[in-house]
């Protein structure tokens, strides 16, 4: 594995993002997320979700923030194991069955396998899987039972400007957040801070929904991996964000006009801070912002996300660059105390 | 009715997510007829009427005060922009006609590269092969401005032409409904609720935050009075408000709904009977609040929902008005 990461930014994004955890088994990122606050001292509190919530208590106790990002990745799911040794599944999340074909995948902790398809030559010329007709084939199928989690083996690469891997949706938001916790132990934030690391975004938002009604927060962010849809054969008018523009901020997306304050006030921090940012070009698809917002007497809730190219698939791929400055962005936004006043 | 409320209410500025000009615009016209009025987190302007009633119950009336609308997704380097839909808008209803980014006027055109592409944009219309001209104004609108129709409002034989009577006329039945010198029966709670027509957000916070024992929607429905109309529609303009019984996001609760009934027969109130076999309201949020808020909603049948000139009849809005009143100012047995 090629990895020539300085810093510590890096080391959190390559670990979480080895980590396999599809939606209902985030086990194995809540676990890297207790192994890092082992040396720190702040309190949290989990839930039955899954969800894990970090209190760094600020300067002053006035506003509360909360921050989320979800620990879960797409996937697929054991449904059926054939006579014959094959394993057939379902998609966990949105995962197109395009995407599929001959890729690397383990079921469980410790079977591996690859999925399967039809022989080229067999196929027709326009033919496409559905994931009913693909399966996953395995040494020993005695070693797989039905509802085990199937995760896409893909590990973590550093390649020159760009960081390549699977789960950076949304493994980029939880690496931004233990990079908060590393960076507040020394320097207190002005106001109280939720971190929020929580479960299932992808099978429909549930964690947060659990996560942010037990909390008592005034403004929430969420930072995530989005869309990238940046192919050269596109024209630029419809791609959802370009990878090395900068962090993306949402202004609309489903279930949610995003917090108009939030929004603009993202925007500048951004031009105040020289951080070249982009604002999403496409307003399908959500985040756990659609949930939080929705809590109790309502949730103000902004999103800040690092642009990923093939996203939902076995490899994803973003720039360093970005990575770092959406956490700088986040950084600078909550020092900036813009949200207070 | 008010007229020049009414008008007042069609013609500012609103989309989805964008509502702080027409919140302003109807804190105007009520402050001074209630007993409160707050603005929630999430942009809601909820008022209030304490009620006099030895029985009174907390009813609360709900009208969203959104428009639907468009956001700026890209500006090319020659100031063309490009626009999605915030809230339910068919590419087909724009094209040709002039968008209003609250002050900016921009004109819908189409790609076409050639006769054939043009034809072929022409059948399959998509957001993403039509573009918006500002005219040079490119710098005033960035990614992430928000726009409305350019539409203005005609009134005719009593009947109006508009944008946005989907549901500045719930918001009008409501202020006219608060503004009354009368002190109703029950404590009336109003909710102008935000981003209806996006995610229905609004009324599911405001609907929490009121906590109330009844709520009513207001908000348009379908009318089958014009050529080819929906065969299975049957409320038609001018024969009174509709009382829902059914969406296809909600049943509205039975009791409410007989509640509601027997009003409008004990004050002689023309209403017809709302089943629409498809849409939503903000009745859909409110109903799941909490454990749970009986629910119904009262519509204003409407030609041409969701395009720059929605039809509705005055009268109908009038008689609305007067069953929401008499609503307020009847003791509530479910």
């Amino acid at each position: 594995m090629l990895s020539q990461l300085n810093g510590v930014k890096g080391m959190h994004l390559e670990n979480l993002s080895n980590i396999q955890a599809i939606s209902g088994f985030e086990d194995g990122v809540v676990d890297y997320v207790k192994g890092v606050l082992d040396s720190h001292s702040y309190e949290y509190k989990e839930d039955f979700m899954k969800n894990l919530t970090v209190f760094i208590p600020g300067k002053n106790h006035d506003f509360k923030m909360g921050i989320f990002a979800h620990m879960d990745e797409v996937g697929l799911m054991v449904t059926r194991v054939k006579d014959d040794g094959s394993v057939k599944f379902t998609t966990v999340g949105g995962v197109d069955a395009r995407v599929l074909p001959g890729k690397k995948v383990k079921i469980g902790n410790e079977v591996e396998g690859v999925i399967g398809f039809k022989p080229i030559h067999l196929q027709k010329k326009d033919e496409v899987s559905t994931v009913e007709e693909l399966s996953v084939f395995v040494e020993d199928a005695s070693k797989v039972e039905v509802g085990d989690p199937i995760f896409f083996a893909t590990e973590f690469e550093s390649c020159g400007n760009y960081y390549v891997g699977k789960a950076f949706d949304d493994r980029v938001g939880c690496a931004i957040m233990l990079n908060l916790i590393e960076e507040f132990e020394d320097e207190k934030p002005p106001f109280d801070l939720y971190l929020s690391f929580v479960s299932q975004e992808e099978v429909g938002l549930r964690g947060s929904a659990v996560a942010a009604a037990n909390l008592d927060i005034d403004a929430a962010l969420v930072i995530e991996g989005t869309t990238a849809g940046d192919n050269p054969e596109l024209e630029e008018e419809h791609w959802a964000s370009h990878v090395g523009d900068g962090p993306v901020l949402i202004a609309v997306h489903s279930g949610y006009v995003v917090d108009k304050n939030i929004f603009e006030s993202l925007v500048k921090t951004a031009q105040n801070e020289k951080i070249a940012y982009q604002v999403k070009r496409r307003t399908a698809g959500g985040t756990d912002a659609a949930r939080i917002a929705r809590t109790f007497s309502g949730i103000p809730t902004g999103v800040l996300a690092v642009s990923t190219r093939y996203i939902h698939s076995p490899v994803s791929l973003i720039s360093k660059e970005d990575f770092e400055n959406t956490y700088k962005l986040v950084k600078a936004y909550i020092e900036s105390e813009v949200l207070v006043h | 009715m008010n007229l020049e409320h009414l008008k007042k209410l069609l013609t500012t500025f609103g989309p989805s997510g964008r509502e702080e000009k027409i919140r302003n615009t109807i804190i105007e016209l009520i402050k001074d007829h209630v007993d409160g009025y707050k603005v929630d987190k999430v942009g809601n302007l909820i008022a209030w009427k304490e009620g006099k009633g030895e029985n009174k119950k907390r009813i609360l009336l709900d009208a969203h005060m959104d428009q639907i609308g468009f956001v700026v997704t890209h500006v090319d380097k020659n100031g063309f922009l490009r626009v999605e839909p915030v809230g339910g808008i068919l590419p087909q209803v724009i094209y040709g006609s002039r968008l209003n980014f609250d002050g900016i006027t921009g004109i819908v055109g189409i790609e076409k590269e050639s006769r054939e592409s043009f034809e072929k944009n022409l059948k399959e219309m998509s957001f993403d092969n039509l573009y918006v001209d500002v005219m040079g104004q490119a710098s005033k609108v960035p990614v992430g401005t928000f726009g409305i129709y350019d539409s203005h409002p005609v009134f005719e034989n009593n009947l109006v032409a508009s944008l946005a009577l989907d549901d500045r006329v719930g918001c009008e039945i409501l202020v006219e409904c608060l503004i009354s010198d009368e002190r109703p029966y029950n404590d009336l709670y109003t909710l102008f609720a935000v981003q209806e027509e996006h995610s229905l957000l609004g009324a599911a916070v405001g609907g929490f935050e009121v906590d109330p024992d009844l709520a009513i929607a207001v908000d348009v429905t379908d009318s089958a009075d014009v050529p080819k109309a929906n065969k299975r529609v049957s409320m038609i303009i001018g024969k009174g408000p509709t009382i829902k019984v059914k969406d296809s996001m909600s049943v509205s609760n039975p009791k409410v709904v007989d509640f509601l009934k027997k009003v409008a027969e004990k004050h002689d109130i023309e209403y017809q009977l709302e089943v629409l076999p498809f849409g939503g309201t903000d009745a859909y949020s409110l109903e799941r609040v909490k454990n749970g808020i009986p629910t119904a909603a009262i519509s204003i049948p409407t030609r041409y929902i969701h395009t720059p000139s929605e039809v509705c009849s005055l009268n109908d809005v009038e008689k609305a008005i007067t069953l929401v009143r008499a609503v307020v100012n009847e003791e509530v047995v479910l």
